[in-house]
């Protein structure tokens, strides 16, 4: 017997009737239908060109007032409501590697449709990935062909925050570096891929820094907004 | 930086383990993960999983059954060090408890002891509302005042918390300690332990006696790491005791091919008989509850309940169906007084309590009356017994709410259900088999 791996009850494997007039070939999902009908995916065509969130309007209210950085743009797949932040911790924070695999499908259409360049995932710093053993972000995206084209910046913990200049703060306040030469990303579109999408600003540090490498265009795609 | 004390008997899941008092301790390490051919088998919770399915980026592994005490993965190690015993030594007995034992828990604790003392496995079958704390207690002194570490765990926080006030009340001069899941206090070496079961994960050869209670339909279908646990947290010569109330078939066949060794107590300490349980079938029980309707067979039963004065308990299948069962008894007994009460109820024990207290006449519930509470002359009624929710074991004990006090020793045990299903048979059959056998061993009166 298959258990899903959220609820933890019996999980059917009920294929859809075009499957399996199509002899394919699918593999089971690793949740059952209850739990996955409790996410909420955010169509393309509702969601905000900023950043991501269901919206009716073109830009959300917040995306409208902070138009100063409205050359990047955010696709979200999901809302992050309590089944998902539930998922997330089950994910990330219990260590539970075998969910990377629930939302692989929905990851992999995603960056079929949204037709980059370059794939690169936004990296976690050295002591979580040795403590979780695995880039959650990474997990999501088995199967697809991503560059690790950034790496976390070690925080200089041996000086204090209020010890630093105003310019050193702002400095620091960038947690990424290339990992790769700038001319990798010269003149092309960058798809960035990130599990949340909470204030953005993970994500924004990332696509400057891509910019000024010369990337002729930066976007980004995370599991969920909230 | 650990005090050694803290390790006695435990094992700690770490890169690595620093000792504030090393000195004339020897630091114990195990791999926390047996990595097998296609498997890899846990060394904390005994689950194996296939390797395929757990394995991590740089071909490493982790187990999934035991998150709740931290992911334990193919690169870390469990850290103990050896049971000294280092305990008070007692200069009189121990046990102020001061109660007597029938006859029947005499002997049943004296077996115990027995067992103890052996250093072997054994399993305690005694029926709902037989005394089985008390029948302990014999035991119990025995190896406290030989200097011996004591466990008592049971795989429900709330049957803790109930045993661990009788325990300080029995053995008032040892230091213990209660263990669970949520607990506000940090763990402490005390000589005797009252935990969660699931606590069992973090102790290594710490008890020289542990006792298991509450466990249903042994061996432990529902949860196959128990026994691992039990019997990793004992010591290799340490004693095993399990209690149940509800021995299942598997129990007997074991027993019939003596592979292990069991004490019968099949009657109650008042010496009357359990309740039967009474069965009625019903229509459609389902589609009467969701109109919020109650099948004439149940409302015909209780009319007959309220003319008589009896107050009772209602068993129902779903907390949904608790305002369901609650409007059609407003609706055909308007002065009936009653309250309902379910798992995440912020005011269980109040309500609880209401019926202790006679302020209600009916309490309707959900299973988690089960078992736990004890409440004076009452009889209970289930709704839909033969939902599956309702295990062999859960309708035994509720079965066993009735006649527990010795005043009192009798009521009524009435099922409704739209068929006999096969759990509902065979905690019948549960039910009469204990009382023939305490007739045979003339524990009982003819009743
Ligand atoms: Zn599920
Ligand atoms: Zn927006
Ligand atoms: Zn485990």
């Amino acid at each position: 017997m298959q258990t899903c791996l959220l609820c933890h009850r019996e999980n059917l494997y009920q294929p859809t009737l075009w499957q399996l007039l199509n002899f394919q070939t699918v593999s089971q999902s690793p949740v059952c239908t209850g739990c996955w009908q409790t996410f909420e995916p955010i169509p393309a065509d509702q969601a905000c060109q900023g950043c991501g969130r269901r919206s009716a309007e073109k830009k959300c209210p917040d995306c409208q007032k902070w138009q100063a950085d409205s050359s990047f743009s955010n696709r979200a797949l999901y809302t992050y409501n309590a089944p998902l932040k539930r998922y997330m911790s089950q994910y990330k924070f219990n260590g539970d590697y075998r969910l990377r695999r629930v939302f692989q499908g929905q990851f992999q259409q995603a960056v079929k449709t949204l037709q980059a360049d370059l794939i690169v995932p936004i990296p976690i710093n050295q002591s979580t990935r040795k403590q979780r053993g695995f880039n959650q972000v990474l997990g999501f995206l088995e199967g697809v062909e991503t560059l690790a084209g950034l790496a976390t910046v070690q925080s200089d913990k041996s000086v204090p925050q209020s010890a630093k200049t105003r310019q050193q703060r702002l400095l620091t306040a960038q947690p990424f570096k290339l990992n790769v030469d700038e001319e990798v990303f010269r003149k092309k579109r960058v798809l960035l891929v990130d599990d949340i999408y909470t204030t953005g600003r993970t994500i924004r540090h990332a696509a400057e820094l891509l910019i000024g490498a010369g990337a002729r265009e930066v976007i980004g795609l995370t599991l969920a907004h909230g | 930086m650990i005090d050694a004390e803290q390790l006695y008997g435990r094992q700690i899941l770490a890169d690595e383990v620093h000792l504030n008092n090393a000195q004339g301790v020897q630091l114990i390490r195990r791999p926390a993960l047996a990595i097998q051919d296609r498997w890899v088998l846990c060394q904390r919770c005994g689950q194996r999983t296939l390797k395929k399915e757990v394995r991590l980026p740089g071909n490493k592994f982790y187990c999934p059954h035991c998150f709740q005490l931290g992911r334990v993965t193919s690169d870390q190690w469990l850290w103990s060090l050896a049971e000294p015993n280092l305990f008070m030594p007692i200069a009189s007995s121990p046990l102020s408890w001061r109660g007597k034992l029938t006859p029947a828990q005499a002997s049943c604790s004296q077996q115990v002891r027995q067992y103890f003392a052996a250093g072997r496995t054994h399993l305690l079958w005694a029926v709902t509302g037989a005394g089985k704390t008390e029948m302990l207690f014999p035991g119990i002194q025995w190896a406290l005042s030989h200097g011996l570490r004591v466990g008592i765990a049971s795989p429900r926080v709330d049957v803790c918390l109930e045993l661990a006030p009788r325990f300080e009340a029995a053995f008032k001069s040892i230091p213990q300690i209660v263990l669970y899941g949520d607990m506000s206090g940090t763990y402490e070496y005390r000589q005797l332990t009252i935990c969660t079961t699931h606590q069992l994960l973090r102790f290594y050869h710490a008890f020289d006696v542990l006792v298991i209670d509450e466990v249903d339909a042994f061996p432990f279908a529902a949860d196959p790491g128990l026994s691992f646990a039990a019997e990793q947290a004992k010591k290799e010569s340490g004693a095993l005791l399990y209690l149940t109330a509800t021995p299942s078939r598997e129990l007997q066949r074991q027993e019939k091919q003596n592979r292990l060794t069991v004490s019968y107590l099949p009657a109650r300490y008042h010496g009357h008989a359990l309740p039967e349980i009474k069965v009625k079938t019903t229509g459609n029980w389902r589609k009467r509850l969701n109109q919020n309707h109650l099948p004439g067979k149940v409302n015909r039963t209780l009319s007959q309940l309220i003319m008589k004065q009896r107050r009772f308990l209602i068993f129902v299948p779903h907390v949904n169906d608790l305002p369901r069962v609650e409007t059609a008894l407003k609706k055909q007994f308007p002065p009936l007084k009653l309250a309902t009460v379910h798992a995440t109820d912020p005011q269980r024990h109040e309500k609880v309590q209401w019926m202790r207290d006679q302020q209600i006449d009916c309490l309707i519930t959900t299973t988690i009356l089960e078992r736990g509470v004890t409440f004076s002359d009452i009889d209970v009624i289930v709704i839909g017994a033969d939902d599956q929710v309702f295990s062999t074991a859960a309708l035994v004990q509720i079965a066993g709410r009735v006649g527990r006090k010795a005043d009192f020793p009798s009521g009524l045990v009435q099922f409704f259900a739209d068929s006999q299903t096969k759990v509902i048979r065979e905690a019948r059959r549960q039910i009469r088999f204990v009382n023939r056998k305490a007739r045979q061993e003339k524990l009982i009166g003819d009743v």
